[in-house]
């Protein structure tokens, strides 16, 4: 590959300047999406503004609620005891991203603003209702995570703005999560995936979130799945009922990886087995 | 003998865990330039128009070559292929024109700056729809220019003995059916590349990465005779090699490019292909469709077995086309079957063209015979393991296509696989489990495969002054530890510690001849000839100690008297005539083999200086030796002859669990047991068989080149998935039987191809065992296995 100009801000304002002033510039973090699209023959950008110099963006804070950078790698954030302890979800869908080699250079910011549909990291933080802050030359804004893919491989972000960070709420009382990923061999990316969450009072599901990867053009959220398990008990019934709308909420292609109809079906045994596992770890608790 | 069935550091270890080997990736010659290929964009095409002019310009561009401003270079067995395409393109990957630049990234850019203009043509990518009436033609007319009809290639590999048809109407039971294998790439840790480089007589270097120098010193000699270079020579050397598998049985065009770059710029130029190219660009295993059928009587005695093979074989013939010469192998003699017919037919189509992979043939037709034999038992009512047993080839056999099976372990490996699988007790147990096991048996050459006329290797065996022992083989270090067991043969056949026994650089001027390392000979030959050789070194020293011995052995005296005045003399006359007989040679020490005395042990060097700097005339340590196994060359037509010294035996066994829901398939344990003969070097026997058995599981069930009208569709590790060690993260039970081969070195056989030949249909069966579903075609991915179990499912409802 042709040498690139490559720029290393150390501000963000400095980076975001750089941007306006270089068209066709493109930011990079961590560089395990962009460097393999370019070396793969991708149209190439005037110049590469990385953005790991920029404290503001590598820094993550995690206390009741996290605000996590989005120039932080998946390695460092995964070196949270309090992330990890407090939004389980999220550290097993990193955990699962590539190789501890890839993971130690990929940032959780990247991992969403490529937008791919099987992005490991979307399910998890979508379970968690997770919010992106952007910042722009007209200042900073904030988007809910699933307002901010448009299309595979396209954001809502603008052209001059960048993603500062993934802010997560503290998660529901009680919740229990999962991640379940189904891919060909250990180091893949998704087949399929899906991420739940759920609280259970009293036998009652109150509190339902499933996400899922890899099954159409964005990663998802299943609100009729959720709502065909909300405030109801777990029962078979219900279960298989939500197995079925499940697989007729997603909207999978058939590509080299996987058929559509194998998604659909995979997305019904996983939301199936995550209900299951999720509603027994509620019994005896009550 | 002491270092035979030890694992002494191997010779090539701390070079390759320092980095500090050289493979082709990191070869510089002074003032090398990088070359780039352009590929074709249609499966069948007309060329038209190649414009090189905007590539011409591109600074740092010093050459651009196509067909029309170079020599022909006609290439493969069939002479099918040229170096650079002509008139037109018959496969996506076709080499179009080539570009020498100062860097690789000009190159690349130059490469992708040649105009080509096409005229799409019909295509074909079925090989049943290519051999059908009308077909287009991806050859319409043969190297002579003579045209040709058919998209059959003429190549013919048949075998009938006894009389099929009789014996299937007399069998009580009979299965069949149709079983298919994907192309799938060899994923070499190091990828593909040369440099060609010619000196000021326009005599040819080429560093190569290939598995047969003396055979790529032939053709590359034959394409400087083609360039006009008469009287000129190729040398090969071989460098660091990250893996063969089959990729270098062949030269390919991307080595005659270089060559074509070279004499056009008079300078060395680097072909190299990265990991997105060695997909794209360089070919992969055969596709074949094995129609099967045997029978076998009341008592589960196999009756017969009919064999129909279809090869799609894409656009060129590599070696990889004679994959139906191993495949009559297990057709004709994996267990005893009296009555068999087997037939190919080996097509071209506008596929990427095939070539050779490590079990060549014998995997493909392997996981039909084994699969197919798993339904008999089933239709017979028998044991899958006992009926493999009832039918077990046995020493001291010939089999029908005339294999003279000496020694043969199948029995006990057989027997021991189904101890360590529990098989009595696991075997079609209605558990509630949806787990299994499975087992599959191999044959395969031992004793090198005669696929040539000479099956040969050399050894140039020399001492330096100090007793170093220097050794030339022709034989190719790829990764598989062949130094190792040369080194383990050398210490123990010569009488040298390992580390004193330095193996050369594989290079065609300095090393004797070797038909290349394939066909799981390297080991078997090499060692073989270092046997011969080894005699000859030690007669030629024992013949000097007869002169030399005794004024060595006066001086240590001297020596020893002057330190200690009442040391005891040597309880033998050391002066007396000794005969050559009467030395041996261990650990670089020349002594008596009739006494212990220490004085009497003489240093190797010692002796051999004293011979080198003799008056009147000293001498020089060294020998050749040249071993051609006893083996035949097959009549192909007839599928008759003894192709090998002797055969490889194998069984492995598999237990597996099924998640019905996902198709997932889990690998609970494997039982593999080999008869290798006589283990060398058992640290590398491991490592090379849990290697195989590794692309056994990758066969089996993940890796498959995908392809859509011509076009490969994951040329990459994204999407091209093999096994990795979480997939591998179960208990291995290895074990190695020793039947100790008379014409193996030291009683080995080969093993390098083995390990993967049975592990594709050992798993089918074991899935069948567990969930009652019987895929037949690889890979047996989630999907497809989910499928049968829900047509499986809708049809019991």
């Amino acid at each position: 590959m042709h040498p690139l100009p490559y720029h290393r801000p150390t501000s963000l304002e400095a980076a975001l300047e750089l941007k306006a002033s270089l068209p066709g510039a493109r930011f990079i973090a961590g560089g395990t999406d962009v460097m393999v699209r370019l070396k793969g023959g991708a149209p190439r950008p005037s110049a590469l503004i990385s953005l790991r110099g920029i404290a503001e963006l590598t820094r993550s804070e995690v206390a009741q609620s996290a605000r996590l950078g989005a120039a932080a790698s998946v390695a460092d954030l995964l070196a949270i005891d309090a992330l990890r302890e407090g939004w389980p979800v999220l550290a097993d869908a990193m955990n699962q991203m590539a190789s501890p080699q890839i993971r130690s250079s990929a940032t959780l910011g990247g991992n969403l603003c490529n937008a791919a549909p099987c992005a490991d990291s979307a399910p998890a933080l979508l379970v968690h209702g997770a919010r992106v802050v952007l910042r722009g030359p007209q200042g900073e804004r904030v988007l809910a995570l699933e307002e901010f893919f448009a299309e595979p491989g396209v954001t809502r972000m603008g052209a001059d703005e960048l993603l500062m960070s993934i802010d997560v709420d503290p998660p529901e009382p009680g919740l229990q999560t999962t991640f379940l990923k189904k891919k060909r061999v250990a180091m893949d990316i998704a087949i399929a995936s899906v991420a739940a969450g759920l609280v259970m009072n009293d036998g009652i599901c109150t509190h339902v979130r499933f996400a899922a990867g890899s099954v159409a053009p964005v990663p998802m959220r299943l609100p009729a799945t959720e709502a065909a398990l909300c405030g109801h008990p777990p029962t078979d019934a219900r279960i298989a009922e939500a197995r079925r709308i499940a697989e007729e909420e997603v909207s999978p292609i058939t590509d080299i990886r996987g058929g559509a109809d194998y998604r659909r079906r995979i997305i019904g045994v996983y939301v199936e087995r995550a209900t299951r596992a999720l509603a027994a770890r509620f019994e005896g608790s009550e | 003998m002491t270092y035979m069935g030890t694992s002494p550091t191997r010779p090539d270890a701390a070079a390759k865990a320092t980095g500090r080997a050289e493979y082709i990736s990191d070869a510089v010659r002074p003032g090398m330039l990088h070359g780039a290929i352009r590929f074709s964009e249609h499966a069948h095409a007309r060329i038209l128009r190649i414009d090189t002019s905007k590539a011409e310009r591109i600074p740092g561009v010093r050459a651009v070559i196509t067909a029309e401003n170079t020599p022909e270079v006609r290439l493969g067995f069939l002479r099918d292929n040229l170096a650079l395409k002509k008139g037109k393109v018959r496969q996506f990957r076709d080499e179009i024109a080539a570009v020498a630049a100062i860097d690789p990234d000009i190159a690349a850019e130059a490469a992708a700056a040649i105009e080509v203009e096409y005229e799409p043509l019909p295509a074909v990518f079925d090989p049943i729809e290519a051999l059908a009436e009308g077909a287009p033609l991806v050859h319409d007319v043969d190297p002579r220019g003579r045209p040709v009809t058919s998209n059959l290639m003429p190549v013919h590999f048949r075998h009938f003995s006894g009389d099929v048809e009789k014996a299937r109407a007399a069998s009580a039971y009979v299965a069949e059916g149709e079983w298919s294998t994907p192309l799938i790439q060899q994923t070499c840790m190091g990828t593909a590349g040369c440099i060609a480089e010619f000196d000021p007589q326009m005599n040819l270097t080429v560093w190569a990465k290939t598995q047969i120098p003396f055979l790529a010193q032939r053709d590359f000699n034959g394409a400087l005779a083609q360039m006009g270079l008469r009287n000129k020579n190729a040398r090969v050397i071989v460098p660091a090699l990250g893996g063969g598998f089959g990729t270098g049985l062949d030269t390919h065009c991307y080595e005659y490019i270089s060559i074509l770059l070279a004499w056009k710029t008079g300078k060395p130029v680097k072909v190299q292909y990265n990991r997105d190219q060695e997909f794209a660009y360089l070919s992969p295993r055969q596709s074949a469709t094995v129609r099967m059928a045997q029978g076998c009587d009341r008592d589960g005695r196999l009756t017969f077995r009919h064999v129909h093979v279809v090869q799609d074989n894409g656009a060129y013939g590599s070696w990889g086309a004679t994959y139906p010469s191993v495949m009559l192998l297990p057709a004709t003699s994996l267990y005893r079957v009296p009555n068999i017919y087997f037939d190919c037919e080996l097509v071209y189509t506008n596929n990427t063209y095939a070539q050779a992979m490590r079990g060549y043939g014998n995997p493909e037709l392997t996981f039909a015979l084994e699969s197919n034999l798993d339904q008999l038992a089933e239709e017979a009512g028998i044991d899958a393991a006992q009926l493999r047993l009832i039918n077990c080839n046995e020493p001291n056999e010939v089999t029908p296509m005339g294999l003279k099976v000496a020694t043969c372990g199948l029995r006990e490996c057989l027997e021991q696989t189904a101890e360590r699988l529990d098989w009595d007790n696991k075997r079609g147990a209605p558990d509630g489990t949806a787990r299994g096991v499975g087992m599959a048996s191999l044959i395969h050459v031992g004793g090198s495969g005669r696929i040539y006329r000479s099956d040969a290797s050399g050894v140039i065996l020399r001492f330096d002054d100090w007793g170093n022992l220097y050794l030339s083989s022709g034989g190719v270090e790829m990764g598989q530890g062949l130094h190792s067991s040369l080194q383990i043969v050398a210490a123990d056949a010569i009488g040298v510690a390992p580390d004193r026994v330095f193996i050369n650089q594989t290079d065609t001027s300095t090393c004797p001849w070797d038909v290349g390392t394939h066909a799981s000979r390297g080991a078997f030959t090499a060692c073989n000839a270092l046997l011969m050789g080894a005699t000859k070194l030690r007669d030629k020293v024992f013949r000097a100690a007869v002169e030399l011995y005794p004024q060595l052995v006066e001086e240590a005296l001297r020596k020893q008297r002057k330190r200690d005045p009442d040391a005891p003399a040597p309880s033998f006359d050391w002066r007396s005539r000794i005969d050559a007989d009467a030395f041996d040679l261990r650990e670089g020490q020349v002594f008596l083999s009739n006494t212990d005395d220490p004085v009497l042990r003489v240093d190797l060097g010692k002796l051999i200086r004293a011979a080198h700097f003799r008056d009147g005339g000293g001498q020089m340590f060294t020998v050749e030796a040249f071993y051609d196994p006893p083996s035949e060359l097959p009549d192909w037509e007839q599928g008759q002859g003894n192709m090998s010294a002797c055969y490889t035996f194998g069984t492995q066994g598999v237990e597996v669990e099924v998640d019905t829901d996902t198709g997932d398939v889990r690998i609970l344990k494997m039982a593999a047991v080999l008869d290798v003969g006589k283990v060398i070097n058992p640290q590398i026997l491991r490592g090379q068989t849990i290697g195989a058995l590794a692309q056994g599981v990758g066969y089996a069930l993940y890796e498959e080149v995908k392809t859509e009208r011509g076009r490969i569709l994951n040329p990459n590790f994204t999407d091209y998935k093999i096994p990795t060690a979480v997939e591998m993260d179960f208990p291995i039970e290895l074990e190695f039987v020793e039947t100790d081969e008379p014409t193996g070195p030291y009683g080995a056989k080969g093993i390098g191809e083995p390990g993967l030949v049975p592990t594709a249909p050992a798993i089918a069966n074991a899935i069948a065992d567990a969930v009652g579903v019987r895929i037949h075609d690889l890979p047996i991915t989630p999907e497809k296995l989910l499928a049968a179990l829900r047509a499986k499912n809708e049809e019991a409802t």
